[in-house]
């Protein structure tokens, strides 16, 4: 297939999935749709994730900073404000911390990147525990003007595309290419003329965007927010996780990755809920070991080594049990030793 | 090129490069003026690769000055280099793996290309030599077009080498600084690498700067030598006067006396 049939075939996938998720509310239970708004909430954090961090190797972990931002200006600003505009507001107020916070941190690589990120949500979130013990007087803030359910859920879907697209289109374009070759080697890129500072910061940007709208859109699902519901460092972690167990690099593992997850969530949170954080563990640490292209490099391919994987792994614990191993050697003993009478 | 010809390409000027205590270059300055063939050679640890780091930007003088073409361009990053038309080689080559050869090409192409602005104004790349238009031609040029397609990982070392240079191409670069590129080949790679270079000097109008440890393979072919010994610049010139230079002939037989060296000065001496 030639670039443009993939592009074709993948914004086909998406415009299918959109108008399925779109019908749901219409035929399902009140309980599958506030399973698909997590799912969807997923997708949108680490497909947008997965666009920056994955194709350049940022590992960020202030998902969550962005993510109670966006939910902070959406309490305060949602009894002035229609739904729409405050949607828009916590993007960019988490946009515009992100451009100073990646002033900050975005000339470090790996570690302490990643640890950065995450020093600054908690002092994020501590500041505005702060702010709002000492200067308001409150714990947390109630939200009185709530849109509809159904208006929630479309808006979500909406980023959740809009994060999906914005994955498809940018890896054709020119900025794409420059994620990739930062991913790839950053000072390469650099001497082949990409000004990688500014792409940096826009990329993170654009990921603090769709994180603070998601966080505006979901605040309103709590209706009580405090700074350690929205700015809870598991929704970041969360994020990272369906990223990578989904395949960081690709465009839909974030999103198979996300289905599979709220899917786990939902049922084994309600049955055995020990359970679930064990499975979450031990699904990454499969992913990383087994499948390190993520769920989305599953192919038929992958099956089949592994059934070949076992097979001879088998044939050698029979071997060994029933002493053929032992035999063997034997034989390519003595056979080296009649070569070498001559 | 339509460049003065009295205005150097790039004029460093008392360049210097402290990591912590160490002075790994210490003020050196050196003109390069269009269309020259230059060739750095010092023992190990003189100091060449951490010059070229500094003149291409990869790495921030301490102090000193960088004019390209009239530019001031010290302590800015390298990918301001790279839009001012020097581009670079990395002595390990470093393509970018997972693409294909022909992309890594392309991305050079996309970004730096120094005839961008004018390309947007007139609609056509006026003053860009045909050959460097198109990711194609630049692989037919180096002579990878078999391998266009091939991701950039599957190709063999040398290989990788010529496609170190493409990519610096790519950039539609006014001088070539190449970092040990004939490094690990075999006697016929290098003299074909040679020839490759003489000829991008000559058909492109390219200024190159050329490191090479290999002392021989260089003198060779350069126009132009300039030695480095512990960080300092001790001579530079045609490579005929450079090997007789007694502090030259001092710098190697101090480090090391080998048989590739000696044989280099009675080659080029003769």
């Amino acid at each position: 297939m030639t670039s443009r049939q993939f592009l074709i075939r993948d914004l086909l996938v998406l415009f299918g999935l959109t108008g399925w998720a779109v019908a749901l509310p219409g035929f399902a239970s009140e309980f599958a749709v506030s399973m698909a708004l997590t799912c969807l909430m997923y997708i949108a954090l680490s497909s947008s994730w997965a666009m920056f961090c994955g194709t350049t190797r940022y590992l960020s972990l202030a998902t969550s900073a962005f993510f109670g931002i966006g939910a902070y200006t959406s309490a305060i600003g949602l009894e002035s404000l229609p739904w729409e505009q405050v949607i828009v507001l916590g993007a960019l107020v988490a946009a515009a911390v992100a451009v100073v916070m990646g002033a900050a941190v975005l000339h470090l690589r790996g570690t302490y990147f990643a640890v950065l990120t995450f020093g600054m949500t908690e002092l994020i979130r501590h500041a505005i525990s702060y702010f709002e013990k000492s200067v308001t007087g409150t714990v947390g803030r109630v939200l009185m003007v709530v849109p509809e359910r159904e208006t929630i859920y479309l808006t979500v879907l909406l980023l959740a595309v809009i994060a999906v697209a914005l994955s498809i289109v940018i890896r054709r374009t020119r900025f794409g290419l420059a994620l990739q070759g930062i991913g790839a080697d950053e000072q390469r890129a650099q001497t082949l003329g990409v000004n990688t500072r500014i792409v940096k910061t826009a990329g993170f940007a654009l990921t603090a965007a769709i994180a603070g709208a998601v966080g505006a859109a979901m605040s309103v699902r709590w209706t009580y927010i405090d700074p350690h519901t929205v700015f809870n460092p598991f929704i970041g972690f969360q994020t990272v996780l369906i990223a990578l167990i989904g395949g960081a690099m690709t465009l839909w593992g974030p999103l198979i990755a996300a289905i599979v997850f709220s899917v786990l969530a939902e049922t084994l949170r309600l049955q055995v809920p020990q359970l679930y954080m064990m499975s979450l563990g031990l699904l990454l640490i499969l992913s990383v070991l087994y499948l390190p292209g993520g769920l989305a490099s599953l192919r038929t391919d992958t099956f089949k080594g592994w059934k070949n994987d076992i097979q001879a792994w088998w044939t050698d614990i029979k071997d060994d049990l029933s002493g053929e191993t032992k035999r063997r050697k034997e034989r390519e003993k003595k056979r080296r030793e009649q070569r070498h009478v001559y | 090129m339509s460049t003065d010809a009295k205005q150097p390409l790039l004029d460093a000027q008392e360049v210097t490069v402290r990591f912590g205590g160490l002075v790994a270059v210490d003020a050196v300055s050196a003109t390069f003026m269009p269309g020259e063939l230059v060739g750095i050679i010092g023992p190990n640890g003189a100091g060449k690769t951490t010059f070229f780091n500094a003149i291409s930007g990869v790495t921030k003088p301490t102090s000193g000055r960088l004019t390209v073409r009239g530019q001031q361009l010290a302590g800015k990053g390298p990918h301001r280099f790279a839009r001012n038309g020097l581009a670079r080689t990395f002595q390990t080559p470093r393509t970018f793996g997972d693409m294909t050869v022909r992309d890594n090409i392309a991305f050079g192409l996309k970004f730096a290309g120094r005839r961008r602005r004018k390309y947007i104004l007139w609609g056509e790349e006026s003053g860009v030599p045909w050959v460097l238009r198109t990711a194609d031609s630049i692989l037919g040029l180096i002579g990878l077009s078999a391998q266009a397609d091939l991701p950039a990982a599957a190709i063999t070392p040398s290989q990788q080498r010529l496609l170190e240079i493409g990519m610096a191409l790519a950039t539609r670069p006014r001088m070539l600084l190449l970092d040990e590129v004939a490094a690990g080949l075999t006697e016929n790679e290098v003299e074909e690498m040679a020839r490759l270079i003489r000829r991008l000097r000559d058909e492109l109008d390219l200024t190159v700067v050329w490191i090479e440890h290999a002392v021989t393979t260089l003198l060779r072919h350069v126009e132009r030598v300039i030695v480095l010994h512990q960080g300092k610049k001790i001579a530079d010139g045609p490579p005929r006067e450079v090997v007789r230079n007694p502090e030259v002939i001092e710098a190697y037989l101090g480090d090391e006396m080998n048989d590739e060296n000696d044989e280099s000065r009675a080659e080029v001496t003769a």
